[in-house]
């Protein structure tokens, strides 16, 4: 792929707009909560995008294109059955407790909840994992512009991470929000042109499907399994992915998906920057909206793509040591369907979706690590111009570490397989301790600190036991896995209920909180404002009603 | 606060602008599958949306004052 001097001039406007933002914000920041929690300012439709977009890292786009073309519209469950009950639920029942506790992080919220090693446990685990995916975002960026553009790895990590580092450092969270949603639209733009003209190039959802269906897949599969959401998943050997309905509404559309958006700081972050307890509510219940519409800018260009290679119209599937190379799908129909002019736009969104994704991991990384690790152990009681300095060195030293990780995933991608299987275990369970914590006021700390504990050994346990792709079994085989996605879900399962089950036990031998400490924090003991008198769209219940109907619509529709 | 929908509003004029200067003066500027002049109709898009964003932003400045 080559640029042309008008694809460079796209992307140094776009890198001058970026800069430009970070410029303008530096003045507003005066204390560390403007730098890092943008001190409940922001409006919501800029939040939502934001919770949205921060999430929306280039893996993303890259993956999922390449998820189409492997599995079809199956794919589109992380989304229908994935992400939106989750942005829901989190927005109409959990947003109250993050907000209402007025909590600075999520990790504060647990030290409010439950106690200091509650805290200390996920503070310290979502720290590492934010500078680890930072890391991965920059390595991921360095290996795709040297494929594509033939620009050398370390070129495009510095160059990279001095973007992120400026406008992070100036700005604070409120850049890297504003940042993330103009990245948003550019996003769309950028991309939508390419799913609309792939789509009708291969006849149209309907010429697609029949064009699909005539062909044998590379696993032996008919190919109308890729243009079905629902049909095939009565039986792991029925689709692609190798998952079944009860695997997959259990382990993805419940443990992962709502201990992913529900837990997670890096986007919980984003909803509680909003300025109003009713606009946080509905921060990620509007974002839902856009995500749900996503699989049609991400997904289906992948299903077209392959439609399009069983055509004779001159674009075949990118290989690689004899077999599909997916993640290369998405740039692949880029370089066919884009002239120069476009192509420096979609190239734009694509480099700027992997900063965001940085800037995401760096700008959460600094709260936690400012008032959970520092402000709390190591020095308290300073004035708040102390920690905002704190938060800003923080910025410099999470981007250096990042740039560190990025080389050490080049080098030694088993250390990187091996870290992202350890934050897995450790993620897995956390759904559990909060949705006990925000529910039932008998949850006690050393109930969360013990289930959150076993929670991880379960899952780790259950990935020693359990083969997938050759990938597991390290205590013994007991049962395989006919693909790791299925062993995946299986594992978040084993996680979640270990924990659940767990922390219920211990809460009931160990003594509770006295309810005077829980009020704001717990269900029952939270009172929560209606907002009567206020416009159907402008209150979270409603709203989050006709967003639900739209999900469902859309899961019949491509079912 | 800086109002977020000048600067996007006034980055996506910039690039809808280009783009359709590409489109009106290199029209044949196409690539392998692409049928139509993709620059010239997303640029129109992108200007559209540029613009509609600057509208917005100084009509709710104008509503404010």
């Amino acid at each position: 792929m080559k640029l042309a001097a008008v694809d460079y001039a796209i992307l140094l406007v776009y890198f001058g707009f970026v800069l430009g933002i970070g410029w303008r914000l530096r003045k507003k920041i005066a204390t560390s909560g403007d730098f890092l929690t943008s001190g409940h300012s922001v409006p919501v439709w800029i939040t939502s995008l934001a919770f949205l977009a921060a999430n929306l890292g280039a893996q993303e786009l890259v993956g999922m294109s390449g998820n189409g073309a492997k599995y079809g519209i199956i794919t589109a469950h992380f989304y229908w059955v994935g992400a939106v009950p989750a942005m829901i639920f989190v927005g109409l029942f959990m947003m109250p407790f993050y907000w209402g506790s007025r909590a600075r992080s999520v990790p504060e919220y647990l030290k409010m909840r439950f106690d200091e090693k509650t805290r200390a446990l996920n503070a310290l685990s979502f720290a590492g994992m934010t500078v680890f995916s930072s890391g991965i975002s920059m390595y991921a960026l360095g290996l795709l512009l040297k494929l594509i553009l033939g620009w050398s790895f370390t070129t495009s990590v510095l160059c990279s991470a001095a973007i992120v580092l400026a406008y992070t450092f100036l700005g604070g969270l409120t850049s890297a929000i504003y940042n993330e949603v103009l990245q948003f639209f550019l996003i769309v733009m950028g991309f939508s042109p390419l799913a609309i003209m792939a789509v009708m190039k291969a006849g149209g959802w309907g010429g697609m499907s029949a064009r699909l269906a005539t062909m044998t897949l590379p696993g032996g599969m008919n190919g109308s399994v890729m243009t079905h959401s629902w049909k095939y998943l009565g039986h792991t050997n029925q689709n692609p992915m190798g998952i079944e309905v009860f695997g997959l509404v259990m382990g993805l559309g419940f443990v992962m998906s709502f201990g992913y958006w529900c837990t997670d700081f890096l986007v919980i972050q984003r909803a509680m920057a909003a300025n109003s307890m009713s606009a946080s509510r509905r921060t990620p219940v509007i974002a839902a909206l856009p995500k749900m519409m996503m699989p049609f800018i991400v997904i289906v260009p992948g299903i077209a793509a392959l439609a399009l290679s069983q055509m004779a119209v001159g674009y075949d599937l990118p290989m690689k040591n004899g077999g599909p190379d997916y993640d290369q799908v998405l740039t692949t129909l880029m370089a066919k369907f884009y002239p120069a002019g476009m192509l420096g736009v979609g190239l734009t969104g694509l480099m700027a979706s992997f900063m965001s994704g940085m800037a995401g991991n760096v700008t959460a990384f600094n709260t936690v690590f400012t008032y959970d690790i520092y402000q709390t152990h190591i020095r308290p009681g300073r004035p708040d111009h102390h920690y905002l300095t704190v938060g800003r060195v923080t910025t410099v030293v999470g981007v250096a570490l990042s740039i560190a990780t990025a080389y050490l995933a080049q080098y030694y991608n088993s250390i990187n397989d091996l870290l992202q299987l350890v934050f897995s275990f450790v993620n897995a369970p956390l759904f559990g301790t909060f949705l006990l914590g925000m529910f039932w006021k008998r949850t006690s700390g050393h109930g969360a600190f013990c289930g959150l504990l076993s929670g991880t050994v379960a899952a780790a346990i259950t990935h020693g036991c359990t083969l997938a792709e050759g990938k597991g079994g390290w205590i013994t085989t007991l049962y395989e896995f006919p693909s790791s996605m299925a062993q995946n879900f299986w594992i978040a399962i084993m996680a979640w209920t270990t924990c659940f089950i767990v922390t219920i036990l211990v809460s009931l031998v160990t003594r509770p909180r006295p309810e005077k400490e829980l009020h704001g924090l717990v269900y029952g003991l939270t009172e929560l404002k209606h907002d009567e008198g206020v416009s159907w769209y402008k209150r979270p219940v409603p709203l989050a009603i006709a967003i639900a109907a739209l999900a469902l619509f859309l899961n019949i529709w491509f079912a | 606060m800086l109002d977020l929908r000048v600067p996007t509003g006034f980055f996506f004029t910039i690039v809808g602008l280009i783009l359709v200067g590409m489109g009106v003066f290199w029209p044949s500027e196409r690539a392998a599958l692409t049928d139509s002049n993709v620059n010239l109709y997303c640029g129109l898009v992108m200007l559209a949306f540029g613009l509609f964003m600057l509208g917005v932003s100084r009509l709710s400045k104008h509503q404010g004052s």
